[in-house]
């Protein structure tokens, strides 16, 4: 799932001080999983925001809704007539959503009350881990399913580099030397042979540094054109 | 969280009790409510009574 953490509450009222009406818009999905930004956490930003407005003198209306999703367009539409009698949109979704919402709603800004920070799962409630950097161009069945893309801070691709210590990374010695793992998993999965094959220069392309990327089911894209066209 | 937007977290408790049990219920409400007297007004009403010009136990 995508993890975010919300923003300071400082950073928040700074953005949103000068706004008269003012709707904090959760997503019950990823971020409502990370505590950061759903309908629970939506609803306690917006009384905060109240509570803020009442002692700075600043006159200000805070509302506050979640949908399940900020990144399909049909979760938006029972709401949208609400979220749009807004003169800002603080939204809690990850990027995705603060994105896809600008570019649906018109002349309204949408502000973002979250941080997004990585792809991660959550080994124990309250905690949260990235294992996957969304890189386009998954070798996990190389390195015994850890990933030293964003699993090793230099993302090496060759093994360990001279600052792992002790199965840790340089660092710090609460983050774990991704290329001990590996070397240790494959060990264990009688794999480690493997390494030795000599590999090409990775693509790096494929991922953040080959511009914005986008994909394209034309079996399911074409039949929702023509549900679509039905429509009257 | 509540003191982020200046609020003392004494003002805020929580009990766990069931529906039996009334007397604990009234004994905790009575020590709340001094516990709220002694801090006297919390800011957010101070706020309000100061935009609107009321003094405290006027009414609108």
């Amino acid at each position: 799932m995508i993890v975010g953490k919300q923003k300071p509450f400082e950073e928040i009222w700074d953005m949103i001080k000068n706004f008269k009406k003012v709707l904090v818009f959760g997503c019950n999905t990823c971020v409502a999983i990370c505590h950061a930004g759903g309908g629970k956490e939506a609803e306690i930003l917006a009384s905060m925001l109240r509570m803020k407005a009442y002692q700075e003198g600043v006159e200000m209306e805070v509302k506050h809704v979640a949908i399940e999703r900020h990144c399909e367009p049909e979760f938006f539409e029972p709401v949208m007539d609400y979220v749009r009698a807004s003169d800002l949109v603080l939204s809690l979704a990850c990027g995705v959503g603060v994105n896809f919402l600008s570019e649906r709603i018109g002349n309204i800004p949408v502000y973002p009350g979250v941080n997004t920070e990585f792809y991660g799962a959550v080994p124990k409630a309250g905690i949260f881990t990235e294992l996957c950097g969304g890189c386009g161009n998954c070798i996990l069945h190389l390195t015994g399913g850890i990933c030293p893309v964003v699993r090793c801070a230099k993302s090496l691709m060759n093994g360990p580099c001279g600052g792992t210590n002790n199965g840790k990374c340089e660092i710090s010695q609460d983050v774990d030397c991704a290329w001990f793992l590996i070397l240790e998993r494959m060990k264990k999965l009688g794999t480690l042979e493997n390494l030795s094959d000599i590999k090409p220069p990775r693509d790096w392309s494929t991922g953040l540094y080959g511009g914005p990327r986008r994909i394209v089911l034309e079996h399911i894209a074409e039949s929702g054109e023509q549900e679509e066209r039905k429509e009257p | 969280m509540i003191s982020t937007v200046g609020i003392d977290p004494a003002r805020l408790d929580m009990y766990n009790l069931s529906a039996a049990m009334g007397p604990k219920w009234a004994e905790i409400c009575t020590e709340f409510t001094e516990r709220i007297r002694k801090l006297g007004p919390s800011p957010i009403w101070l706020a309000l009574h100061r935009q609107s010009g009321l003094r405290r136990g006027e009414e609108k």
